[in-house]
Formats: structure tokens, C-alpha cells, sequence
């Protein structure tokens, strides 16, 4: 063996284990995870293996994907911005498309500052770690998303975990805290493996006491609940409480890219020291277009969100009336816990089998080491797709 | 509460025994990753654990450096300040 096969090896034999629990994984035929859709038909139709199949877990609450408006608007940014910016905020990338939307966010959300990223990871990731430095406290619910855990290792502020969901563990640990430094406490709104829903305004008022500000990521419930799509802080009163919330344009809003808005206008400054969002090109015009048009149905067009409730309601009583206990009450997610990874595994094949798309997720993407059958529900769902998705459930029970 | 080297150790050993993935005796020089087989966000919930226990504040990144139970108890006494 050369000398660099041998370093080859090393570099990568700490995946051994990865890759013999993916290949445990896919040992039954299919693969879960990175699974190939030959064509997409509609928001919740695609075809695998030259089959069409009903798409369960795709995150695409509204079905915005394939309204005319959005991909109309879409259109028409490539043929008169082209196709791609080729640059930072910073520099040659801000057209007039991102400031349109960050101008639109702000008006949606009442807010005084909007930033937009390229992804909804970056917005996190940019915001977090630009708010708070060393010598500040960061204190993040133990259930939150991965990016929010990567934008506390890049703020070098001392990151405290609180059980999750419970603003009376906030407070205990917010009451341990040294006076000095700055206290960002970041919560999520709708957590997306068990479609649990925070209590933000119990959250208000517990940072509110301690001297924290609080950031709030809406990436799953914008779109989704409160007045218009406008969030979950919206539904329960405090919006004009929160101090930054984020959310992405990969889920309702039917595009790529993310957007942290906040009432201090102060926020604007950390366009200039957030690495995230310095040094990496910004989205393309035609995702800020497809996100604006999004926006505007959200806002003035037929009321997906009516259409997804009703949707959500059905598939989550008839998964009860079918012997599952869903994790959360209804949603636009649905998460059934499974007995354990391989019985997972074996129904999401039995699933795809059934002609039915629905998210495997497991440790330790999953709080609590559980394995999931994830579904998310969409306003583009007919009822009659809904039906089919259950009986494909009932039959692992049969 | 108690806070000298030995009772630290007992009470460290205890929520880590409850958390173990491989039953083995836990010693100063046993490995918390690779002997007990607790991974990451175990780790995580056992910082939290801690932090109630010794009503201290242990931050996440804190936890990222120690691999043997003595570098935790070391660090606890160090948050402890003890």
C-alpha cells in the first residue's frame, strides 16, 4: 500500500461505522436517505423507479411549488436578472429583488430590520453568531435544529442547553448566569422531527425577566399558522415581542433561501459581521422572485393555511382511528414513533412499496433517540390523497 | 451537597452508570466516548443533568474537550469552583 492509501484510510475509516449502519439501512432496497425523484408531477406527486407515488414528506406546506404566480415570477426574473447573482450581499450580489423582499418582510412582520441569506441554514448560522460573541450566553432549547447548534460554535459565546419546551428551565439556568455579557435566548416555533409547538409567550416573559433577548426560528410554522401565514408568535399574541425571528423560503415559501427579521433596527448591522452571509454568493433572482410571489399569495391569495388545517386534521384523527399515537396533536408535521430503527425502516419501505413518500427519521437527527415515520402534511393534499396515505398506514397494522 | 475529589467521582460515576452503553466499571481513566459508548447529544443531556445537580452553568462547548470521567470531574470542580 502507497503511503497515501494508507492516509486515505485513515481519513476515513471514522465513517466506518456510518456506513455500516447506512448499508443496515438500505439492506431491505430502497434508500431512504438521498432517494431519487425521476420527475416531479406536482407538489405532492413524483415518480421513483418509474412509478408514481403520493409525497408525504416534502416540507412544501402550501404547495406554492406549483402555483402559476410563483413560477411565473420566477420566470421572469431569470429572463431579465439571468440566472444567478455570482456574488456576496457585500460586494456585486444584493439586486433589487432581495432588497424588495427584505422590504416585503418587514411590512408582513411589522418588523424594522430584514436580512435575507441564501439558505435558511445561513440565516441561523449568520444571525446567531453575529448577535453574540465571546463573553455573552447563548441558551438554546436542547431540541433545536443543527444550524442553530453550528451558529452557537461560531458565535464563541458559552452555549447553555434548557430542556426543551420548558420556559421554567430557561429560567433556572437564565438564574445562574453571571451578570456580565449579553443573553440571547433562541427558541424554535414548530420543532420539525416531532411537530411539537412552542409556548413563546411564556418564553417572552421568562427572558423578558432575566434580561435576555430571544430569537425565535419560524422555518416550519411560517406559512403555516397565525393571521395570514404570519407565525406561531403571531398566533399567540407576542410578535411585537419577539426580538429576531427567522425562517426559511424552502418550506410555505416555495423557493431556497432564509430571512431573519427583528424589531431593533440595529440588526441591520450585523450584515457586516456575519460570515455566513459575508462570504458566500447570495440567492439567485429568481429564488427572491418565486419567494416575493410566495409571499403574496400567503398574504392576499386563497387561504392555503385554512386548506392545510383541514388536511392536517384528517390525517392526524385517522392515524388515531388506525392505532397510532402521533407524537404531537395536528399540524402541518405528523411524526409517529416507531418500536425502533429497523421496524422504521422495514414500514417506510412497506410505505414506498404502498406507493406512499413519507421521511424516515432517525438518532440522531431525532430527540430522544427515536425513530420516526415524519409525515408533513400540504394544502395541495386532495382528500382523497390523504385517504390513500392512511390506508397505506392501516395495512403496516393489518 | 459534597464537593471533595471522592464524592465528585461517586456521584459523577453514578449519572454516567445510568447512561452507559457497555456496563463496564467506570474508573478516572475511562473513556466516556469510546468506553461507555455515550455519544454527543448524550453528553449534552448529561452536562444538563450535571448542571442541576451542582446548581452550576456548564456551557455545551466546555463538554467538547473531555474524553475521560477525570477530565469531567475536574471540570465540575472547576465550575464548581471548589
Amino acid at each position: 500500500m502507497f503511503d497515501s492509501d494508507v492516509k486515505k484510510k485513515d481519513i476515513f475509516s471514522k465513517f466506518d461505522k456510518l456506513v455500516e449502519r447506512f448499508q443496515a439501512v438500505t439492506a431491505l432496497g430502497k434508500t431512504p436517505f438521498g432517494m431519487v425523484f425521476e420527475d416531479i408531477l406536482s407538489p405532492t406527486r413524483a415518480l421513483v423507479g418509474g412509478r408514481e407515488i403520493i409525497l408525504a414528506g416534502t416540507n412544501n406546506y402550501l404547495g406554492l411549488t406549483y402555483s402559476d404566480e410563483v413560477k411565473a415570477a420566477a420566470r421572469n426574473a431569470i429572463d431579465e436578472h439571468g440566472t444567478a447573482t455570482t456574488g456576496s450581499r457585500l460586494a456585486n450580489g444584493t439586486f433589487s429583488e432581495h432588497v424588495l423582499l427584505e422590504e416585503d418582510l418587514k411590512a408582513y412582520f411589522g418588523a424594522r430590520s430584514a436580512i435575507v441569506y441564501t439558505t435558511g441554514y445561513q440565516a441561523n448560522l449568520a444571525a446567531i453568531s453575529a448577535l453574540v460573541g465571546r463573553g455573552d450566553h447563548l441558551l438554546i432549547d436542547a431540541d433545536s435544529h443543527a444550524c442553530i447548534y453550528d451558529g452557537c460554535r461560531l458565535s464563541d459565546a458559552e452555549t447553555i442547553r434548557f430542556r426543551h419546551n420548558s420556559p421554567d428551565d430557561l429560567a433556572r439556568r437564565l438564574a445562574r448566569l453571571p451578570e456580565e455579557g449579553s443573553r440571547l435566548v433562541v427558541v424554535e416555533g414548530l420543532y420539525s422531527m416531532l411537530g411539537d409547538v412552542a409556548p413563546l409567550d411564556e418564553f417572552v416573559a421568562v427572558a423578558r425577566e432575566h434580561g435576555a433577548l430571544l430569537y425565535v426560528d419560524e422555518a416550519h410554522s411560517v406559512g403555516c399558522y397565525g393571521e395570514r401565514g404570519r407565525g406561531i408568535a403571531q398566533a399567540q399574541g407576542v410578535l411585537d415581542q419577539i426580538d429576531f425571528l427567522s425562517g426559511t423560503f424552502s418550506k410555505s415559501f416555495a423557493s431556497i433561501g432564509g430571512f431573519c427579521v427583528s424589531r431593533h433596527p440595529e440588526f441591520d448591522y450585523t450584515r457586516f459581521a456575519s460570515r455566513a452571509y459575508l462570504f458566500t454568493a447570495s440567492g439567485s433572482p429568481s429564488n427572491m422572485a418565486a419567494a416575493r410571489a410566495a409571499l403574496r399569495q400567503i398574504e392576499t391569495g386563497v387561504d392555503l393555511g385554512k386548506i392545510l388545517w383541514e388536511r392536517a386534521h384528517q390525517l392526524h384523527s385517522g392515524l388515531i382511528a388506525g392505532g397510532f399515537t402521533p407524537a404531537s396533536g395536528p399540524g402541518p408535521i405528523i411524526a409517529v414513533p416507531r418500536s425502533d430503527e429497523m421496524t422504521a425502516v422495514r414500514e417506510w419501505n412497506q410505505l414506498m412499496d404502498a406507493g406512499i413518500y413519507v421521511n424516515l427519521a432517525v438518532p440522531p437527527a431525532t430527540p430522544h433517540a427515536k425513530s420516526l415515520l415524519r409525515l408533513s402534511v400540504s394544502a395541495a393534499h386532495s382528500e382523497e390523497e390523504i385517504n390513500q396515505i392512511l390506508a397505506a398506514f392501516c395495512s403496516l397494522n393489518g | 451537597m459534597k464537593l471533595d475529589q471522592a464524592s465528585l467521582f461517586d456521584e459523577i460515576s453514578k449519572v454516567l452508570s445510568a447512561r452507559s452503553h457497555t456496563g463496564i466499571t467506570i474508573t478516572p481513566e475511562t473513556r466516556i466516548g469510546a468506553d461507555l459508548e455515550i455519544d454527543s447529544v448524550e453528553i449534552f443531556d448529561i452536562v444538563m443533568e450535571l448542571e442541576d445537580l451542582y446548581d452550576i452553568s456548564f456551557p455545551i462547548e466546555q463538554a467538547s474537550n473531555i474524553d475521560t470521567v477525570r477530565d469531567l470531574v475536574a471540570t465540575i470542580r472547576q465550575l464548581a469552583n471548589v
